[in-house]
């Protein structure tokens, strides 16, 4: 019966998968750091990877839009499959990819160039507007979105280096969707900054969510538990239990991960 | 609106074309640089090595006793009286007698036949006859320089073509020399007398040599190790370890890193005004040479120390002194020795410099022709105060020249010059590699 | 012109009266040491650990006391002779050693149980330290001064104006030259000018090449090549312009294009130059970049850019202040650089366009009026100071701005 219950619920809200994972291995030059890790991601659904320091979620998180291809003896086999297209057939290109999978860092990292330029410059390299009118809603679509308009709306040419932490994240985080992705990946996005600008970035979070299906890499577990609706849980490279994250959270099937949230490992 | 991943569209395709050309562009930049150095060292190489050869006669003299000593009684100071150019006969006469035997046509005069030989080998015979005054009325078989132009044609410098034009020598003699070097009296050697000799007159080339020059460099060096060394480290260690952050060690670090950047001939300006025109020390001398160069390479060597001392870590001068060293005796007890190899490699580099730089000596007149090898030590002049050259300003001074041997020379002595620095930067990377520590 | 071995007879005695103190001090200080080593012992009764300080401290307390205060002396004393022009007399022997004598007897005096040597010795020390880096404080008053001066000299005998605004140099050793630096001053531009168009465009593209693009067995043969270049003598480029480089550009580009017959020109020094600037530029650009932060790297990655989308508009911006600042750095290494423009461009002042003609800098200029057999005291010769002291405030401004900037551009991530 409960069995059934759960397979119910996980269809429920598996209808659309946005990414698809078969037996994914990565290694750094001889360290075998992600094991045969199966996972499908939904879309428009907020997905929290957690797990102890070093279990792989952030390098599993970015094999997902290819960003370890800029390390030279990282390798990656087993199928990544977007939309049921594989993003590591040698036909696609990186940058193509990267379009559709944008990315928020763990320390923001805006740009030495003015708030303005810094939301601008997906849609310029990309080419998405047409003129300045477009790429200036562009701009001013993209802040509102980050919910960073109000208070950059009067400095759009001051430097983004200039704003508070949090300020400067949901700014990377304006960067990253001014490109109109259909993922967005966030690598510990909340970790450099304060308990308030924490709260903010979790409360867009929680909006992103409509437009996008959002991968979050987290070392906090109430982070996970207050933001995602799926979580997996990473351990030694291995993918030990992905399920919903009511579930994670109050009745876990593994043992590993019962230790972790309970705050025995990690 | 939903692409495939798998097509690339136009913008991505045009995007990446531009990716392939910045690419190209600096790989472009890498290869021409790569390629310039190259160039540099093919030309030099191409146009020095044949310096480290050189083109021999063997004569039979027959050291007519007349001609050298009349009297007869083979006093030292009447024999130094005869001077080279009753020699140079002797030696013509022996290359006349030398094809005669061989059966080799000599359509030349005797002047132009005994051009064939260096002015300098009548020297050469004078000394050994002043060294051992028996060999007098003797037959001597001599290994004797050939002039410029024989020992440039055998080196392919010199043609027949070019011969004609050329006043210094003539078809004739080329054919002469070549017969010669058939019946193996002409020899084309390897020549240690390159790095032995002093430098030679404009009118021989062929006995030009890096002797002074060498030892002038060696006596700079010394200067240079023994001054810049302790005070650069003096300095560095009371910058980095003991002084107070204020105004005036700020104006020092300033400075230091300015005169790092100061050209090298404003150097030589200091040395003639300070060195030469208010302290008096001798011009051409080693030592003023060496101390313009001990403040050119200060910097280097305080910039590498400070480096060295800073990459010491703390936990080590905590260490000391919480077994109640004095923050000195921590500093030269622990610091000092571990910072050693980074000094010492620091240092071997500075010298480096110091050894291939021209500009500030020219300035200090070290451009003088000099004959005679400098004594580290006379009273009169005192410590390093004999007149010399240096290796580089030797190079710059051979290319003033208007005999073109005088270009192979030059290239020659470079090439010594390079040796040296190659010799002395692998000796810093070897002690780098050796000793460096990571903490 | 200047004073030869011969004519020094002042230097012979100075020699002379000095070694003998010299080697009185260094006796001094060798019976000082024993001394103090035994006297030492002796207050402590045989126990050394009677003593504040160990004896090996009273002795080098001893030594330093020995000989610091007479060694200044003789410096000072000479400097002294120096100024005054005078000679050294048996009167300035007397203070120095009295000096040493007095050193030796007061420390061993001193050598009691409780007296703290180590402080003492520390503080001989850390005086002899601070000298040390005053030095490079000294050398640069010593710059300064003695251009200062003889450019003083040289103004009393030509009028600066026409110094400076004269465009025509021809120096007449009869007198009545005319000394503008104004052509120079346009071939050392010139000359630079060239070379940082070609080093600057290489060197920048080799060092983004080598940290953002080349593999790492690439690097570690590409980069120790361009370092080589580094290493190289100017004597050497300079001879490599002379032999090489201007033969081959007047018989393939200058002569047939008829711009000139000669081989010395602008164009075989400012190419020679811009060979020896590139791993200037290189290596220092190389610095600036890495100092670029891989976050910012990642930040334009992850959202789609090319790697040379990511250098052009996120990595060179970041760098370019520090970029600037290594021009800049290039830009007063050309303009100082000798032996190549010695070797290279040639010997007439002219001003003209033409890059293959063959034009002189400052350099050049400083070289051959003060080696030449000029009367030393002749405005001739003491133009060169005035162009040493020109060289010197254009090269100190840039090095100081650039420095500055470099500074400020570190700061900005650390």
């Amino acid at each position: 019966m409960e069995d059934m219950y759960h397979a119910d619920r996980a269809m429920s809200t598996q209808q659309d998968t946005k990414i698809s994972a078969k037996g994914v291995q990565v290694y750094y030059a001889d360290n075998h750091a992600i094991k045969d890790v199966n996972v499908e991601i939904a879309d428009k659904t907020v997905t929290a990877f957690i797990g102890p320091s070093g279990c792989g979620k952030s390098t599993f998180l970015r094999c997902l839009n290819r960003m370890n291809d800029t390390i030279d003896t990282c390798r990656v086999e087993g199928d990544i499959l977007l939309d049921g297209e594989d993003i590591y057939d040698p036909k696609v290109d990186p940058v193509q990819l990267r379009a559709k999978v944008g990315m928020v860092f763990q320390k923001p990292n805006p740009f030495p160039k003015s708030i303005y330029d810094n939301v601008a410059y997906g849609p310029k390299i990309h080419g998405l507007a047409r003129n300045k009118a477009e790429l200036d809603e562009i701009v001013e679509k993209s802040l509102r979105k980050a919910a960073l308009w109000n208070e950059a709306k009067d400095r759009l040419n001051a430097p983004g280096t200039g704003l508070s932490g949090g300020q400067q994240q949901r700014l990377c985080i304006a960067r990253a969707i001014a490109t109109a992705p259909e993922v967005l990946l966030m690598d510990e996005p909340c970790s450099a900054l304060d308990p308030i600008a924490t709260a903010q970035v979790e409360e867009l979070i929680d909006e992103l969510r409509q437009s996008f299906s959002v991968v979050i890499v987290t070392h906090s577990m109430q982070q996970a538990a207050r933001v995602s609706q799926k979580t997996a849980f990473f351990h030694l490279g291995n993918l030990v239990e992905y399920d919903d994250t009511d579930k994670i959270f109050t009745n876990p099937e593994d043992s590993r991960t019962e230790s972790y949230i309970s705050g025995r490992i990690g | 609106m939903k692409t495939s991943l798998l097509k690339l569209d136009t913008r991505t395709k045009k995007r990446n074309a531009a990716e392939a050309r910045f690419k190209a562009y600096g790989l472009t930049a890498i290869i021409i640089a790569m390629l310039a150095l190259l160039i540099l060292l093919t030309s030099v190489l191409g146009n020095g090595l044949s310096s480290f050869r050189q083109t021999f006669i063997t004569l039979n003299v027959e050291l007519v006793e007349d001609k050298l000593d009349k009297s007869g009684v083979r006093d030292l100071e009447v024999m130094s009286k005869v001077t080279t150019i009753s020699y140079a006969p002797l030696l013509r006469d022996a290359l006349i007698a030398e094809l005669d035997e061989r059966g080799i046509e000599n359509p030349l005069s005797n002047r132009d036949l005994g051009d064939m030989i260096s002015k300098e080998a009548a020297a050469t015979v004078r000394n050994r006859v002043l060294a051992n005054l028996d060999l007098v009325g003797q037959t001597i078989t001599f290994d004797v320089l050939a002039s410029g132009r024989i020992d440039a044609f055998f080196k392919g410098d010199v043609t027949m073509e070019s011969a004609v034009l050329d006043s210094n020598t003539s078809p004739e003699a080329l054919t002469i020399a070549q017969q010669l070097a058939d019946v193996g009296v002409i020899e084309t050697k390897f020549n240690w007398n390159f790095f032995v000799w002093p430098d030679a007159s404009v009118q021989r080339p062929e006995a030009a040599g890096l002797g002074v020059a060498i030892l002038g460099s060696l006596y700079m060096m010394i200067v240079v190790l023994v001054l810049a060394l302790p005070i650069g480290v003096a300095s560095s260690i009371y910058l980095e370890e003991f002084a107070p952050k204020n105004r005036w060690t700020d104006l020092i670090e300033v400075n230091i890193s300015n005169l790092a950047a100061v050209p090298s001939i404003v150097y030589g300006i200091l040395g003639l005004a300070i060195f030469i025109n208010f302290m008096e020390f001798n011009q051409s001398s080693p030592l003023v040479g060496g101390l313009v160069l001990t403040l050119m390479t200060l910097p280097t060597i305080i910039i590498s120390t400070r480096a060295a001392l800073k990459s010491v870590p703390p936990s080590i001068r905590d260490a000391a002194l919480g077994v109640g060293a004095s923050k000195m005796q921590s500093v030269f007890h622990h610091v000092l020795p571990l910072a050693a190899p980074g000094i010492l490699t620091g240092t071997i580099i500075g010298l480096a410099q110091a050894l291939g730089e021209t500009a500030p000596l020219l300035l200090i007149g070290m451009v003088a022709f000099v004959r005679e090898y400098p004594a580290a030590y006379t009273p009169e002049a005192g410590l390093f105060g004999e007149a010399s050259t240096a290796l580089p300003v030797q190079v710059f001074n051979w290319t003033q020249r208007s005999d073109p041997a005088f270009v192979e020379r030059a290239s020659g002595a470079i090439i010594t010059l390079l040796v040296f620095l190659l010799i002395m930067n692998a000796v810093a990377i070897y002690l780098r590699r050796r000793f460096e520590r990571r903490w | 012109m200047r004073r030869t071995l011969q004519s020094n007879e002042d230097l012979d005695t100075i020699m002379l009266s000095l070694t003998t103190p010299l080697l009185i001090i260094l006796a001094l200080a060798v019976i000082g040491f024993f001394l103090a080593k035994s006297r030492a012992l002796q207050v402590a009764g045989g126990d050394i650990r009677g003593l504040v300080s160990l004896p090996s401290q009273h002795a080098l307390n001893t030594v330093l006391a020995t000989i610091v205060p007479p060694l200044a002396a003789i410096f000072l004393i000479s400097l002294y002779v120096r100024i005054t022009d005078g000679t050294g007399s048996w009167f300035f022997t007397l203070v120095v050693i009295g000096l040493a004598v007095t050193g030796l007897a007061l420390s061993l005096i001193s050598i009691k149980q409780e007296s703290r040597a180590r402080t003492y010795a520390e503080r001989w020390i850390l005086g002899l330290l601070i000298f040390a880096s005053t030095i490079a404080i000294m050398t640069t008053v010593g710059i300064v001064f003695s251009m200062l001066f003889e450019t003083f000299n040289f103004f009393g005998q030509y009028d600066w104006r026409d110094f400076f605004l004269s465009t025509n140099w021809s120096p007449n050793f009869r007198g009545n030259s005319d000394l503008g630096i104004i052509p120079l001053l346009w071939g050392t531009l010139y000359i630079s000018f060239i070379a940082l168009a070609f080093a600057v465009p290489i060197g920048l593209f080799a060092a983004i090449y080598l940290s953002e693009y080349a593999g790492p067995r690439m690097r570690s043969i590409a980069k120790p090549a361009i370092e080589v270049l580094a290493g190289i003598p100017t004597i050497v480029y300079g001879l490599f312009a002379l032999i090489t480089v201007g033969p081959f550009l007047r018989d393939y580009f200058a002569s047939p294009m008829g711009f000139g017959e000669s081989a010395s020109s602008v164009m075989t020094a400012g190419l020679v130059m811009g060979v020896m600037l590139i791993p200037f530029v290189s290596s220092l650009s190389d610095d600036i970049i890495n100092a670029v932060p891989q976050a910012m790297r990642d930040g334009s990655l992850g959202l789609g850019a090319t790697k040379s989308e990511t250098i052009r508009q996120v990595v060179v911006p970041a760098a370019l202040p520090g970029i600037v600042g290594a021009i800049l750095l290039a830009a007063s290494r050309a303009i100082g650089e000798t032996m190549i423009v010695v070797l290279g461009a040639g010997a007439a002042a002219r001003l003209s366009l033409n890059p293959f003609e063959a034009m002189t800098t400052v350099t050049v200029k400083i070289v051959s009026q003060l080696t030449g057999d000029t009367d030393f005291a002749s405005p001739e010769t003491l133009v060169a100071f005035a162009l040493g002291l020109t060289l010197f405030v254009i090269t100190l401004g840039l090095n100081v701005f650039a420095l500055y900037i470099v500074r400020k551009y570190r700061e900005q991530y650390e």
